[in-house]
């Protein structure tokens, strides 16, 4: 019989769909006797659902300046390959 | 196999990639840039991440006529990243130290007793949409925070396949994880940030 402690381990797996049929439908019938578990995955859900909604990674300034540089450079380059021959 | 799936944003940068258009370069290195320095950050350290990004961005404006459209910009761009960083690992010979040792977080764990039943039980519910949540600027910055502290590897994976939303195979092909490491990663890094909300719900503080 799947514990609590069980479907913690697996909560990622239900979660995105990644059980078997088998699994999936213990793990529904845990979750239908047990108010703990459906609060931990109604949570762990939202967690997920909050990293999607997040922008991730603010780029530092002078990453971003760099790399304009960078690019600007090789566009002139490539666009007028024989200036400096 | 990909699916073709562009819009036409998507079709517009493209071809003004291919023109050359130095403003069409910006708005794509700020609009890709962080999921390429994600996929960059899992094999490499912090500046040698940034400098493989770089590099690849010059190499876009050669490539970007060769690309084929069979997948979506992101994920093409993503693959040039870690392609470039595996040749780079190659090259010096090291590899990306990852655990992939399955189970709990030890703070989830110590939650459960002997029997395995909740001892500690979540308390509250997080009741919010993850909208709602995220317009507290406090979670934000406290959800960045842990993003940042979690493992490379964890979050890595986490920012490909929650932030932006990338299939299971294609997080496998960039990170070079077989399926069954990848479930590890992010769910040990769900479990990190599952752990933080939970407190910062609880006590209001990061």
């Amino acid at each position: 019989m799947l514990m609590c402690r069980d479907l913690a381990v697996i909560a990622s797996d239900y979660i995105d769909g990644e059980l078997s049929g088998r699994q999936s439908l213990s793990v529904k019938m845990h979750l239908m006797m047990c108010r703990d578990c459906r609060t931990f995955i109604g949570n762990l859900r939202a967690t997920t659902d909050l990293m999607k909604g997040h922008s991730s990674g603010k780029l530092n300034e002078a990453f971003l300046q760099r790399v304009d540089e960078r690019v600007a450079e090789a566009l002139r380059t490539k666009t007028s390959p024989n200036k400096d021959k | 196999m990909d699916s073709a799936v562009h819009t036409q944003t998507e079709l517009s940068l493209i071809e003004a990639l291919r023109r050359g258009d130095a403003m069409a370069y910006q708005k794509a290195v700020r609009e890709y840039s962080p999921g390429m320095l994600a996929v960059a950050r899992f094999y490499l350290d912090h500046s040698s991440a940034e400098e493989v990004v770089q590099d690849c961005w010059v190499t876009v404006i050669d490539a970007i006529h060769k690309f084929e459209g069979r997948s979506g910009l992101k994920t093409w761009l993503h693959r040039i990243v870690a392609n470039r960083c595996k040749n780079k690992l190659r090259a010096s010979k090291r590899e990306v130290a990852t655990d992939f040792s399955e189970g709990l977080e030890p703070d989830l764990a110590e939650r459960f007793n002997a029997t395995g039943r909740w001892d500690l039980p979540p308390k509250l519910q997080f009741h919010d949409s993850a909208d709602t949540l995220l317009e507290n600027g406090a979670l934000s910055d406290c959800l960045d925070k842990h993003l940042s502290a979690l493992p490379e590897t964890q979050r890595s994976a986490l920012m490909l396949y929650e932030a932006h939303q990338h299939k299971s195979e294609e997080v496998c092909n960039i990170l070079d994880v077989s399926a069954s490491n990848l479930r590890v990663l992010l769910h040990r890094g769900r479990q990190k940030i599952f752990l933080m909300v939970e407190a910062f719900q609880e006590t209001g503080e990061c």
